[in-house]
């Protein structure tokens, strides 16, 4: 009953978030200017009476507040128009381009967390050891280093001078990518997810290491580890049950916060590997100043994060029972 | 009026004393933290070689952008050799005289991010912190927007728009010519980077604003404005330090990643944007990719590193 109540007053609580965080991004892609005129100004041959009729079509002769509300009434609907590039629905386009950056991100999400949880817990029970300081010293240079460049190093080691693995793309087109010389679209498929893959679970760990190490830390001087040992329970005990516990939730906050965002993809690094995913396909929106696709994608990538946020509080509530969700 | 005149000074003198012995532990704690110090070493040659660019080049700066004409004279594509430590472009310029007039625009992004990030960040969060209720109630809101927001999205498009108004390349302020572009890419930054880490200093400031010196400084008829400024600022100043520090680090980072995705300053060769002119061509010269990138690498490094030594002297509870 509880659970319900606290569901229904955060849904609630979401709706205001939503509309301002609309109303932002509306406003300021309207107030850049005309839309039609960005879109054809590459375009010679195109005549007034053309853009007039384009205006008509897309409803940019409207004022703002109408269009807003039209745009909202679709919305709230699950239609968010057509791409001002090719007219397709921004639905399909972003149906297409969801699940490959799913795919690609929650591997890499799983593989990060679960990698991270023994070097973490080691490196702060062995603090100050050559493998605390060796694996401190990689994360931190992780957390420094750009995540695309990574990437355009794998591609310039792995694909240019070893020629391993192929460096664009999700799928082999128009032949399949050759593992140990076999075709098949599942090994190929696999062939093209390694390396963005590795790339980004490498550029999370490396957060998730710093993170938990530091909670382990903090957690292992606690009084009440001290009485854990005192009372001879064994040391895996302590660690994996009454340590691991406290010090996880930073990780578990981190963990939502990046399964929202993630969604978006990682723009430059699915840039990088010529991903077919949302985040590029933002990226080329972007810079089309293609505005009911840069609308569609913001707005499903603010609703995922606000979701994946309360789904981190009710998971602490699971975790720790000392939380209460009311 | 003596009274209050003589109970400012005895107050300034107790706080620059305690103060100034305060930042000398920490000094000397910082000394003993090596990588802390090697961030502070690289962080030094850096602005060194941004203030003395033009002597450390061997090739001047593009004059257009645009155009490629300082070097294009049968050595383009040429790998790293005496001449070009760092190999030349497949368009002919040398690559590290380009990192080298980069070094200028790196730091003003890292500086200029910064110091409006933390300008935000500070007000936001003392205020809401000690004022507490309403502006509190209404801070806290605004603080929550901006952390859903996915930011890079949206500097994105600012950032294309921008690019689109196509401004005056360049301010001239006092014979120094400022990129404009550049600069409003640095507002955009700092305008979503502040949001996280307002709540931590409002929570720090939650917890300040009960101590004994802040209540005694309210009895004696301190404002809240007078608190704020003289008596919580410089006490949560260790903290704001370490959140600058490691703000510049993710300020050059996205920088790079925007002009790497071509949505940087089109009249500034940042190191970002070397890395897009190159990306196309990096099967060949790969050096023209690779370098860029190890700069920046260890630019944030070396900020990186300095904040985590910065928060360890400044942190005592940390130190065990």
């Amino acid at each position: 009953m509880g659970l319900m109540k606290y569901l229904v007053r955060r849904l609630i609580y979401m709706i205001p978030l939503i509309l301002g965080i609309s109303i932002v991004v509306f406003m300021v892609m309207y107030a850049a200017g005309d839309p039609i005129q960005i879109a054809t100004a590459g375009n010679p041959s195109i005549t007034e009476a053309q853009r007039q009729f384009l205006r008509e079509y897309y409803g940019l002769n409207d004022p703002l507040p109408v269009q807003y509300l039209r745009w909202l009434d679709h919305f709230l609907h699950f239609d968010f128009g057509k791409s001002l590039y090719g007219g397709k629905p921004v639905n399909e386009i972003i149906s297409i381009y969801f699940w490959e950056t799913l795919k690609l991100q929650l591997v890499s999400i799983i593989l990060a967390f679960a990698i991270s949880i023994p070097i973490g817990i080691y490196s702060a029970v062995k603090q100050r050891s050559w493998f605390d300081y060796l694996f401190s010293g990689i994360s931190i240079a992780g957390v420094s280093f750009p995540v695309f460049f990574l990437g355009i190093i794998f591609i310039l080691v792995f694909s240019y001078q070893l020629g391993w693995l192929p460096s664009a793309g999700a799928h082999g087109a128009p032949q399949l990518w050759p593992v140990f010389g076999i075709q098949h679209p599942l090994l190929d498929e696999l062939a093209h997810l390694v390396m963005p893959a590795t790339v980004l679970t490498l550029a999370g760990l490396a957060y998730n290491t710093r993170l938990l190490r530091a909670g382990m830390l903090e957690v292992l001087r606690q009084d009440y580890i001290m009485a854990a040992r005192a009372s001879g329970i064994p040391e895996r005990r302590i660690l994996f049950k009454y340590a691991l516990k406290n010090a996880i939730m930073p990780l578990i906050t981190l963990l939502g916060m990046s399964i929202g965002f993630a969604i978006a993809g990682a723009p430059a690094t699915e840039t990088v590997f010529s991903w077919p995913g949302l985040g590029r396909a933002y990226v080329t929106a972007a810079s089309r100043l293609d505005f009911p696709l840069i609308m569609g994608i913001t707005m499903i990538i603010t609703i995922m994060i606000l979701v994946a946020n309360l789904i981190t509080d009710i998971s602490y509530a699971a975790i720790d029972p000392r939380i209460s969700i009311d | 009026m003596v009274r209050l005149a003589l109970r400012d000074r005895v107050n300034s003198e107790a706080q620059e004393r305690r103060s100034a012995s305060q930042w000398a532990v920490a000094w000397r704690r910082f000394k003993k933290h090596k990588s802390g110090l090697f961030g502070l070493g690289m962080i030094v040659a850096l602005v060194l070689v941004a203030i003395f660019h033009s002597f450390i080049a061997p090739y001047p700066a593009r004059p257009d952008p645009g155009a490629f004409s300082p070097l294009y004279e049968g050595e383009a594509g040429q790998p790293p050799s005496w001449k070009h430590p760092f190999g030349t472009t497949i368009m002919g310029t040398d690559v590290f005289s380009e990192l080298v007039h980069g070094t200028v625009y790196t730091l003003y992004v890292a500086i200029g991010t910064t110091l409006i990030a933390m300008l935000i960040t500070v007000v936001v969060g003392i205020s809401s912190g000690y004022l507490g209720r309403k502006v509190d109630d209404v801070l806290m809101r605004i603080t929550e927007v901006f952390l859903v927001f996915p930011s890079l999205l949206l500097i994105l498009v600012f950032a294309r728009i921008y690019q689109l108004v196509n401004p005056e390349p360049f301010w001239n302020v006092l014979g120094i010519s400022i990129p404009v572009n550049l600069t409003m890419i640095v507002i955009i930054v700092a305008v979503f980077a502040w949001a996280g880490n307002a709540r931590v200093i409002r929570g720090e400031v939650m917890a300040l604003k009960e101590k004994e010196f802040i209540q005694a400084a309210k009895s004696l008829g301190a404002g809240s404005r007078w608190i704020m400024l003289r008596h919580i600022f410089p006490n949560i100043l260790p903290q704001v330090i370490v959140i600058a520090t490691l703000t510049m680090a993710s300020a050059v980072l996205i920088e790079a990643v925007v002009s790497f995705l071509g949505f940087g300053d089109p009249n500034t060769i940042t190191w970002g944007r070397m890395m897009e002119e190159s990306f196309q061509d990096m099967s060949t010269t790969w050096w023209a990719e690779v370098f860029p990138g190890l700069a920046v690498f260890f630019t944030v490094l070396a900020f990186n590193l300095m904040g985590d030594g910065i928060s360890d002297a400044l942190n005592p509870r940390l130190r065990e």
